[in-house]
């Protein structure tokens, strides 16, 4: 080999190859690209299903359920919004309860060593077990659903979260403390923050299971949502208002990831800061 | 005239213009109890002055780090009596600045918004603290650094805005435990000579904990040496070289003198194992 060819960086690529590497690293190209994927894949299907002349009640074709999304829109469109609130309702509370937990029993050892145990218990039960009981409890509606998304991210939270809070360097503290900073000031501005980037990323774990479990527990435990709108479909063997409320989940899955993603780079700029 | 101007502007501070002092008598340190207690450290004495620029030099477990956190009020003593400016130490000491082998700097706020952490927590006039970082900024040679994040500069960087945050609310007293241990060999003389610089100006007590040779001999007014563990002091060698002190130390005859003899303690100890 040649000196030359030694000291080429291995990074060297074709240009096309180059420029789509760059338009799938952006947040834009990566959309177009997806949406392209996605437009591929169901065009694909549309022509099997029609070549093959599959009954629509056995797999509907992406023109039937897509156009149940539009034709019932506002019936979709509320279940898509009850879901969202139950989402919201149960992720909220799961951080509210879970940072400053986490907080305190990363604070006090004798918490940790006590609580643990019960928190490693809790954590591996299958939460749709509870569900039964909370309808016993408080009757079917959203309120279980959200509870059941509330136990569903509420231990990746709060893992993450006592582990951020632990790993904060103690020599931090003891420059805090020379600063002459009072506990609410330690705190706010030094254990929150470095904490952080833990917290959140226990909060897009979060996330994702406070969205999929969204839908088991509206089969199980609500009358309204998408998850209620799919099982109530099964019910009438409508199968294309079925793939429909499949998209819709999706896109509401989609939106909160989102969502999660601007609230990262909002919230913690440094973290996006380039060399 | 330049060098006298920003003499006065760096220490045109709140409360201290001088040093502080530190005298401590017989104080040791015992981590845990019962039978998982561990002596770290002493009995030492120490006696250090207003203004004094001092070395703490000793094997690595020998309790430096230790004598640096009693010294600072952020550890309690296991015995003996330690006093700041001739008051007993009863709490964290606040008219003081520390630095750490790492920079511990936030990650979330930007250079500057990490110096003035001591303003919004001590409390202190912003526009006066922000010339003050402003000043500190251009003396450490980080010009034009203030709105970067802590992972946008080099790690001398990150150290020297570490030492601008220990400095910008004019301290008395700064304690430093191996600034420079995690620097490459070129970015350490150069920040050594900030350092010096800085010091000559303010005259603020220094402890500084090193475990180069070249550091303390190049830095201190005296240097103490510390046994192994745990550690007392063992030897106290005054360092009589002009200021400001040359970047090649090891050309200069009355440098090596001093380094032999350090090394020399060290070998007896059995430090070196050759
Ligand atoms: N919080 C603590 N609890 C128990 N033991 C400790 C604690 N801090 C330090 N020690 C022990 O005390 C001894 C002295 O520690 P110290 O950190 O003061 O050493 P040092 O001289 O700074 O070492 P180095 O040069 O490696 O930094 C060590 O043996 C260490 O393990
Ligand atoms: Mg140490």
């Amino acid at each position: 080999m040649s000196e030359q060819a030694l000291s080429t960086p291995q990074t060297e690529r074709s240009p096309l190859w180059y420029r789509l590497d760059r338009l799938r690293s952006s947040f834009a190209g990566s959309a177009v690209l997806g949406l392209l994927a996605i437009a591929a894949l169901l065009g694909l299907w549309e022509w099997l299903a029609t070549l093959y002349n599959v009954p629509l009640w056995l797999v509907p074709k992406p023109s039937n359920f897509l156009g149940r999304l539009v034709s019932d829109w506002q019936m979709i469109g509320g279940h898509a919004i009850a879901t969202s609130i139950t989402i919201v309702e149960g992720f909220a509370l799961g951080v509210l309860i879970a940072v400053p937990l986490a907080l305190a029993i990363a604070a006090i050892p004798a918490l940790e060593r006590g609580l643990y145990p019960v928190i490693v218990f809790l954590n591996i039960m299958p939460k749709t077990v509870i569900g039964p009981i909370l309808i016993v409890w408080f009757g079917i509606g959203p309120l279980v659903a959200a509870l059941i998304v509330f136990l569903m991210c509420f231990f990746p939270i709060l893992v993450d979260a006592m582990s951020g809070f632990k790993a904060v360097d103690k020599r931090l503290f003891y420059i805090s403390r020379t600063m002459g900073a009072n506990e609410w000031q330690s705190f706010w501005k030094f254990r929150l923050p470095a904490a952080m980037p833990h917290i959140f990323s226990g909060m897009k774990i979060g996330v994702v299971k406070a969205v999929e479990g969204v839908i088991v527990a509206e089969f199980i435990a609500s009358n309204r949502g998408l998850g209620f709108m799919v099982m109530q479909a099964s019910a009438f063997m409508d199968i294309s208002l079925m793939f429909a409320g499949l998209v819709a989940a999706a896109i509401v899955a989609l939106f909160f990831n989102g969502a999660m993603s601007v609230a990262e780079r909002v919230l913690m700029p440094w973290s996006r800061a380039g060399h | 005239m330049n060098q006298v101007s920003m003499t006065s502007a760096l220490s045109t501070g709140q409360t201290s213009v001088a040093g502080a002092s530190i005298t401590a008598q017989a104080i040791t340190k015992t981590y845990g109890e019962g039978p998982a207690a561990f002596h770290a450290l002493g009995p030492i004495d120490l006696d250090i002055k207003p203004g004094e620029f001092v070395s703490l030099i000793g094997p690595s477990g020998c309790g430096k780090s230790t004598t640096l956190l009693l010294a600072s009020g952020l550890e309690p003593l296991s015995s003996g009596t330690l006093e700041v400016d001739g008051k007993p130490l009863t709490r964290p000491l606040s008219e003081v600045g520390i630095v750490f082998q790492d920079h511990l700097l936030l990650d979330f706020r930007t250079a500057l918004d990490n110096v003035m952490l001591q303003q919004e927590i001590r409390g202190l006039d912003k526009a006066v603290i922000r010339e003050r970082a402003d000043m500190l900024f251009d003396r450490l040679g980080l010009k034009g650094a203030q709105k970067k994040y802590p992972r946008q500069l080099s790690g001398g960087m990150r150290q020297r805005v570490s030492i601008a945050r220990a400095l910008v609310h004019d301290p008395s007293m700064l304690l430093m435990d191996e600034p420079f241990g995690a620097l490459d060999a070129i970015t350490r003389t150069q920040i050594r000579h900030d350092l010096e610089m800085l010091w000559l100006e303010t005259r603020k007590t220094v402890l500084f904990i090193t475990h180069s040779i070249e550091e303390a001999v190049g830095l201190s007014d005296r240097v103490l040496v510390m046994s192994t563990s745990p550690g007392r002091i063992i030897e106290e060698i005054k360092i009589d070289l002009p200021r400001p002190r040359p970047a090649h130390l090891g050309e200069y005859p009355e440098f090596s003198a001093y380094a032999e003899k350090i090394y020399s303690i060290f070998a007896k100890l059995g430090v070196y194992k050759f």
